[in-house]
């Protein structure tokens, strides 16, 4: 367990050495992905506009005689999008990276922290958009948006470890690209994302309760929408993120060397 | 002191058989070997109590059929592959060559995908800065450089390739069959930038089919089978 650990703390110290690589590697993916459009990576700007805008317009009727319920969709997505977006690529990533897992002697963490990077460089833009959204439905900048950036902090920690799990997940389990792919798409509808918990029973209480995608949410979301310090939120954030990344230190340490194997 | 040593060196790792209709006995496995059982698991032998030594100046061509183990014993010197059994103790800086595409992006040109390539094997910013130009000049690209490497056709491609791995001087240069991409003329000048860094006190191991290759590259020739070393001459 000890050596494991160890060889999992080398294969990161080694990939962050190595920072510069797999921040010039997720900065080309982006440059890649959006190379021959007339707007390029603001594409991912318009998107998320797209869809905030899309669920504002179904569902603001309801809730028209509350105006912080754009704000809620705004922020609930950009976390939902961050989240689906980095799980769903992380379970191929290994396969992705075959031509250099089978040809480098790069650590393995290097693909992780490329993977995350370009999570992050993606959500930029759509954070962009949501401040923007704030700004338009009468959110001033305050002291509350301070207290959303520890949840989003601890989101950004959360990441790379979130990548290790469902990368080996992936590399053992080729079927769970499609069963990731598919949950999280259903996961959107139990998290809630752009419908408001206020104590109903059944399913949505569930749903919001047992969900930890719930408190990543919340986290960002309670500050600013409810000017509240999202203690337990927070706390349940923090304790979920030791454990995925003990499960990550574990997966890293122990099956690092056999992933070329496997893949 | 730039020097190879493999003692006794064998490679085992567990088969994840996925589903297929192949009989059991004519299942192989991706990197070669003979398949075994142990236990209730299928296990495959790359390679198999491999040893010898090379010294500074040598350059050993590796033969053998298709499936006999020298791509993995090149993965296995460059520490891709974790041997399971016996020693290796390698002195120098290894670079390798295995793909031509390795580290190099369609859409990025020439010159960027040296950067890359540079980040890739380790360098410092200021060593791609210092090694670009002669980099190009070598590999002889011209205008080319500042197109996209998608646009390079695949001799250029293995010039580049060729130009990047080897102007930083590795003490010791393991490559894997492509360097017969090029045309006649890179394949010389190949020739030429593979004598001058074996001349610097450097070990080249070089994989291939091609025996005429082998011959005027290489001074000595280790022959696989099976993973096993059949002869080494």
């Amino acid at each position: 367990m000890i050596a494991a650990l160890n060889g999992a703390f080398d294969d990161i110290s080694k990939a962050m050495r190595l920072h510069r690589v797999w921040i010039a590697l997720a900065h080309e993916d982006i440059g890649d992905q959006h190379r021959r459009t007339t707007l390029g990576p603001l594409w991912m700007l318009v998107n998320y506009f797209a869809f905030v805008g899309t669920f504002a317009f179904v569902f603001v009727t309801k809730d028209a005689s509350n105006p912080s319920y754009i704000a809620y969709v705004a922020i609930g997505m950009l976390v939902w999008f961050y989240l689906t977006e980095t799980i769903t690529m992380s379970v191929s990533l290994f396969q992705r990276e075959a031509s250099f897992i089978q040809g480098t002697t790069l650590p393995l963490f290097v693909y992780v922290m490329r993977l995350t990077m370009q999570c992050i460089i993606r959500a930029g833009y759509s954070l962009a958009g949501c401040v923007l959204i704030l700004l338009l439905s009468g959110y001033g900048i305050n002291t509350n948006w301070l207290l959303s950036s520890v949840g989003l902090l601890l989101l950004i920690l959360a990441t790379p470890a979130f990548v290790v799990v469902f990368a080996f997940l992936g590399a053992f389990f080729p079927d769970s690209e499609f069963i990731v792919g598919n949950l999280m798409r259903v996961g959107m509808f139990f998290t809630p994302v752009f419908w408001v918990y206020s104590g109903q029973e059944g399913v949505q209480e569930y749903a919001y309760h047992w969900n930890p995608f719930t408190y990543f949410l919340e986290g960002v979301r309670e500050p600013i929408t409810a000017g509240i310090f999202p203690g337990h939120s927070l706390a349940v954030t923090g304790y979920f993120c030791l454990g995925l990344w003990a499960i990550a230190l574990l997966l890293l340490g122990l099956y690092r060397k056999r992933i070329v194997f496997l893949i | 002191m730039t020097s190879i040593t493999l003692n006794n060196v064998s490679l085992v790792y567990r088969l994840f058989e996925k589903l297929t209709l192949s009989a059991p006995g004519r299942r192989r496995s991706a990197l070669g070997g003979n398949i075994a059982k142990s236990g209730t698991k299928q296990v495959v032998q790359a390679l198999d109590g491999v040893s010898f030594e090379l010294k500074a100046g040598d350059r050993l061509g590796l033969v053998g059929p298709n499936g006999a183990g020298k791509t993995t014993l090149l993965k296995v010197l460059y520490g891709i592959y974790q041997p399971s059994g016996g020693t290796i103790s390698i002195t120098g800086k290894v670079d390798a060559l295995f793909n031509i595409h390795i580290g190099f992006r369609p859409e990025a040109t020439g010159r960027r995908n040296i950067v890359l390539r540079g980040l890739i094997s380790g360098w410092t910013a200021a060593e791609i800065e210092e090694k670009m130009e002669e980099i190009i000049d070598f590999s002889e690209l011209g205008d080319f450089i500042d197109l996209p490497f998608k646009a390079y056709s695949q001799g250029m491609a293995a010039r580049l390739a060729f130009a990047a791995a080897t102007t930083l001087e590795p003490e010791i240069l393991l490559m894997d069959e492509w360097i017969g991409a090029g045309d006649a003329s890179f394949q010389e000048k190949a020739k030429r930038r593979m004598d001058e860094l074996a001349e610097k006190a450097g070990i080249i191991v070089l994989a291939s089919h091609d025996d005429a290759l082998i011959r005027r590259v290489c001074t000595k020739k280790l022959t696989l089978r099976a993973g096993r070393v059949e002869s080494l001459a």
